[in-house]
């Protein structure tokens, strides 16, 4: 009878729970710190976001890769494709000490905080040619002065526009109003002037930066209430409450949503990223795309935002050598060039844009260009706090239609930006 | 080892249920069924503590020490009441309490109210009343994430139902945006959502707790010449206590949290002015990665919410006549 054996079950209670025990702790602490030389064998892991022909295409590089180096056997782990998610993947491992992924993907926005918790490589070691890469995603990898991640493809936010119902693109901010008037006026199956991302993300970050520099603006957390900053704002503020060419409706809309207002024919004004291009349109609006910076305002220069992919080492990785191999493959003028015709991602490197792209693809022609202007968002290590109170401060100026309230939300939140920006905590 | 030995050597048994041997009393076998009862159950317990207990003690020692992944190279020093104090001096979470406080209020005592309503009609005998009770647990039965979901279309100011029905009244009042572009607009609309679907579980709760109630004592009350609203005050009112109580605790503690419905449909927005207490500890949690003061936030809701549920249960409690 089971029942009388109780010292028996209780010493296999014990037996299971230290095992259930014990193997945890193993599986905490399987970091390694020992480093594997580049032509040894070895297996690496790269994580990264890429779903469907994204994925596809990244593993087609990868095979490609393995083929030229048959030591390495490369394995992806795809994370996911929702970035707040894949961020905290990403964390669980870095803050678990873990020694994989050894390379990975990384937002433009993640390297200053990653290098400032210690947990990406500086590059600095393998002496990478920065000068080969469009200089604004460069400095989105840069933290006190050294690279921790790699451009590898960037994706400029800009102006795009209906050729048929404005003939010749805007010249000022200005021209952007009364041409987006002009064309509600003459076709009426226009919705709206102008659509843009206000709604309360971090795409409200980027369509602004879009415009701060035509208006002589910085994104300056240390400083965000300039005059520049201000003017450009009240330019957004304006096209919904005062010229009216936007609708309130924008404060929730987010890329996606812009992109079916222009893709629709709804707008002949939208400020967006460079996907809107590939995307099905509507026949009145199919090979009537322009796309081009932001026009410049008086003491101000074209304007556009960066988005984009970087690719960072592991800090604790012992295969910092093959991982470098895999990301200067991946970022050779070739496979970049190859990912743009394939997926549509536009290269980070200038030498990328190759006459074989232009004729698949000749709307990469105004990409590279925007990609000459694009600005970063702030590199900051408190970056995700600084981007929320930012979004908050967005947010509530769209949302306040008296003037004054829009520059008291202003102020109020200029203020928390500066004071998160600045955080030293730890004492 | 020789100690035992030396135990079985003086023809003392060293253990008293053994199998094999005659079992002395009922007594020790009841004890070893007792031990036998707590070593199956000693995995799942120690499951079950390292899974709720642990987290929530290092939830705690969490919100005494710095620990953001912003700053992730930085030690983990302990900052003593620092999270806290921060906390209740941020205008911020002031606010978002002020807010959480005001919605639970509004939302507990409109949900309360149409859902007595409710079921005061359910209970009445009419044609269809079955078709009717299934067909209002159906909001219920709806999960939060998608009822808002459904919401936030319905208040899309090109594509909605609302705006759709607003425009047929007045084309003055058509492609007015709810959401993200006027903090009153915006409560409207999450206050909408939040009732949708919580006003059906009060009417079920409430529904049961009438049924239950004797028809006599109805019938005496009309003898004795109660009026409705005297039967309803003074017989149908106290009986349903229990059920009250039940819906309003429940109620009063999915409001407090209320986190899903904001969530999907204003993220806060517009600025932080639909921002509740789960939202914001959302947000300093996991979207700015602060685990000390986002720790120190949820502590706060937790003691919240069971002060609330406190004073509900005391108010409550069954009264010995």
């Amino acid at each position: 009878m089971s029942s009388s054996r109780p010292v028996r079950w209780r010493a296999v209670g014990v037996t299971l729970t230290a095992a259930a025990l014990a193997t945890g702790a193993a599986a905490c602490s399987s970091g390694s710190s020992s480093s594997v030389a580049g032509n040894a064998k070895q297996t690496i892991t790269f994580a990264e976001s890429g779903l469907g022909t994204e994925g596809a295409q990244t593993q087609a590089a990868i095979n490609a890769f393995e083929k030229a180096n048959p030591n390495i056997t490369v394995k992806v782990q795809v994370l996911s494709s929702d970035s707040t998610t894949y961020l905290s993947q990403l964390e669980h491992n870095f803050i678990a000490g873990s020694s994989t992924p050894d390379v990975f993907e990384s937002d433009v926005t993640y390297p200053a905080k990653f290098a400032q918790a210690g947990w990406v490589l500086s590059l600095k070691q393998f002496n990478p040619d920065m000068s080969q890469f469009f200089p604004t995603e460069v400095a989105a990898g840069t933290f006190n002065g050294q690279q921790y991640a790699m451009p590898w493809f960037d994706n400029p936010e800009g102006l795009f526009y209906r050729t048929d119902l404005i003939k010749t693109p805007p010249k000022t901010p200005a021209e952007v109003v009364s041409d987006a008037q002009a064309a509600m006026k003459a076709d009426k199956s226009l919705k709206e002037g102008i659509a843009f991302e206000a709604d309360k993300y971090e795409g409200a970050i980027t369509s602004f930066l879009t415009l701060d520099a035509p208006f002589g603006g910085k994104l300056d957390p240390a400083n965000v209430n300039t005059p520049g900053n201000v003017a450009a704002l009240k330019w957004l503020h304006d096209a919904i409450y005062v010229s009216k060419i936007a609708p309130q409706a924008v404060t929730g809309w987010q890329e996606g949503q812009v992109q079916a207002q222009f893709s629709s024919g709804y707008t002949p004004f939208a400020i967006n990223y460079p996907f809107v291009e590939a995307q099905p349109a509507a026949a009145a609006v199919k090979g009537h795309i322009g796309y081009i910076p932001f026009p410049a305002g008086p003491g101000g220069t074209p304007g556009s935002a960066l988005g984009g992919e970087m690719l960072a080492i592991n800090a604790k990785t012992a295969h910092a050598d093959a991982a470098w191999k895999l990301i200067q493959y991946l970022t050779s003028p070739p496979v970049e060039t190859a990912r743009a015709i394939a997926v549509g991602d536009p290269p980070s490197l200038p030498s990328a844009y190759t006459p074989a792209l232009y004729s698949k693809a000749p709307y990469f022609q105004d990409v590279k260009t925007l990609n000459t202007y694009a600005a970063p968002r702030p590199v900051n290590p408190n970056y995700l706090k600084v981007s929320s109170d930012l979004q908050t401060l967005f947010s509530s100026v769209y949302a306040s239609s008296s003037p004054n309230a829009a520059a008291a939300a202003f102020a109020a939140g200029a203020a928390s930006v500066k004071s998160d920006a600045a955080a030293t905590p730890g004492s | 080892m020789a100690a035992d030995t030396k135990t079985e050597a003086n023809g003392r048994p060293a253990h008293a249920g053994r199998p094999g041997r005659p079992t002395p009393v009922g007594h020790a076998r009841e004890r070893g069924d007792r031990r036998l009862g707590y070593a199956l159950v000693t995995p799942v317990i120690v499951l079950l503590l390292l899974i709720t207990a642990y987290p929530l003690i290092y939830n705690i020692w969490n919100s005494f020490h710095f620990d953001n992944l912003s700053f992730g190279g930085l030690p983990h020093n302990f900052v003593g009441w620092k999270n806290y104090t921060t906390m209740f001096k941020s205008s911020e979470w002031v606010s978002a309490l002020e807010r959480t406080l005001v919605f639970t209020v509004v939302t507990v005592v409109f949900d309360m109210v149409v859902g007595l309503g409710l079921a005061l009609m359910m209970h009445r005998p009419f044609r269809g009343r079955g078709f009717l009770r299934a067909a209002i647990l159906v909001p219920w039965a709806v999960p939060t994430v998608v009822s808002a979901m459904l919401w936030k279309t319905m208040f899309d100011p090109s594509a909605g139902f609302v705006d759709y029905i607003l425009a047929a009244f007045h084309p003055a009042w058509s492609s007015i945006a709810w959401l993200g572009a006027n903090v009153w607009r915006s409560w409207i609309a999450i206050f909408i959502a939040d009732s949708w679907k919580n006003i059906p579980f009060v009417a079920i709760i409430l529904l049961a707790g009438l049924q239950v109630i004797p028809n006599d004592i109805y019938e005496a009350a009309k003898i004795d010449g109660a009026s409705w609203w005297q039967s309803f005050t003074r017989v149908t009112l106290p009986m349903l206590r229990p059920a009250l109580s039940v819906a309003l605790i429940f109620r009063t503690l999915q409001a407090l949290l209320v986190f899903d419905v904001i969530y999907i449909m204003t993220r806060g927005g517009p600025g932080n002015s639909t921002e509740t207490l789960s939202f914001l500890n959302y947000q300093t949690f996991i979207v700015n990665t602060d685990f000390g003061a986002g720790g120190a936030q949820s502590l706060v809701l937790v003691v919240l919410a069971l002060a609330v549920s406190f004073v509900y249960v005391r108010a409550f409690r069954p009264q010995v006549s």
